[in-house]
């Protein structure tokens, strides 16, 4: 079994989801790609936004009764990213 | 005077500056892994941290020591402010050079033992209560060979090789469980400080075998820069599908 991520684990796997679809995904998507609960995803959606890490798009479009919603990565969101691969790096080579 | 190393004498001075780069290298690595832990607030990063500090303190109280011992200026320096508590013959003096090396001791063992215990699986062990016992007992030892070691200074290098092989052996398994070339250059940077320490333990059969083992000290610890610049020049994307 898996061991569970931590809080810092889920947030970078959050951030990457977002990367690895070239900066922008609908909270759909990412959902599925971080494997995390609606409920789950919102919360750390909502800090994510509060830091800075990530901004959501609205766009309108016709067919369509609401917005639709897109996560962005920001500038300070892919420093996270460069940050926590340094640090599990340094964490891989010093056996930590 | 008193002599606690038999160093070659025409390198007395050249190993400061040696040490002075390791010193550095210990402070760098420690402030690294100090940040993640702010960031993690995990307590494996905080005793990494701490272990090399002990490693740069250890470097530190040896500096000052030798830049007493061999520089001029520093001894008169010194011998100036200890002469109102020594009387006219600087009668502690000798005293003051044991006391130097049991602090570089001390805090060299204690930051290697924290390696050796970090470096181990599992990881979980340093949150528990009867762990910190076995910490404390070992602590007791350190101290214990630290004073013992101010009287025969290789028991000191005896110890801390002991304490390298235990770390050296740690990487190794860590390499053959992640097979990160990070983890191999680190493995092999406590392989050549092993080298060195083990060299100073026989120093008293020649003099210029501390040389050699100070250029190695410094080797570990370029090898050990080497990783750390590669680590936080890490650029790697590593995809999750």
């Amino acid at each position: 079994m898996a061991a569970r991520r931590s809080r810092l684990e889920l947030v970078f796997d959050i951030l990457l989801s977002i990367q690895n679809k070239g900066g922008k995904i609908k909270p759909t998507h990412l959902m599925y790609k971080s494997n995390l609960s609606h409920k789950l995803l919102n919360s750390y959606l909502e800090e994510l936004i509060e830091k800075g890490l990530v901004n959501v798009e609205e766009e309108f479009v016709k067919k369509r009764d609401g917005p639709l919603k897109t996560v962005v990565i920001t500038e300070k969101g892919l420093g996270f990213l460069a940050e926590f691969r340094r640090m599990r790096e340094f964490t891989d080579a010093f056996g930590l | 005077m008193l002599q606690l190393h038999f160093t070659p004498e025409w390198f007395n001075g050249w190993g400061f500056s040696l040490d002075t780069i390791g010193l550095v290298i210990a402070l760098l690595i420690a402030a690294f892994s100090w940040r993640i832990y702010n960031m993690h607030k995990e307590n494996r990063y905080a005793y990494f941290a701490l272990a090399f500090v002990c490693i740069a303190v250890g470097f530190g109280f040896k500096l000052l020591t030798n830049g007493i011992y061999y520089f001029e200026p520093i001894r008169d320096v010194a011998a100036g402010v200890l002469k109102p508590v020594a009387g006219p013959r600087l009668a502690f003096a000798d005293l003051f050079y044991r006391a130097g090396f049991f602090l570089e001791m001390a805090p060299w063992l204690g930051g290697l033992l924290l390696l050796f215990f970090i470096s181990q699986k599992p990881r979980e062990r340093l949150h528990k209560y009867y762990e910190l016992t076995q910490i404390g007992l070992f602590v007791y030892l350190i101290l214990l060979i630290s004073v013992v070691s101010n009287f025969t200074f290789f028991v000191f290098y005896l110890t801390s090789t002991v304490l390298l092989s235990l770390i050296v052996l740690n990487y190794y398994k860590n390499y053959l469980n992640n097979g990160n070339s990070n983890t191999l250059r680190v493995m092999w940077a406590f392989m050549l400080m092993l080298c060195a320490h083990v060299l100073f333990v026989f120093v008293f059969l020649w003099s210029g075998l501390y040389f050699f083992g100070e250029v190695l000290l410094l080797a570990g610890f370029l090898v050990l820069l080497l990783t750390y610049t590669r680590v936080v020049a890490f650029r790697g994307v590593k995809r999750v599908a």
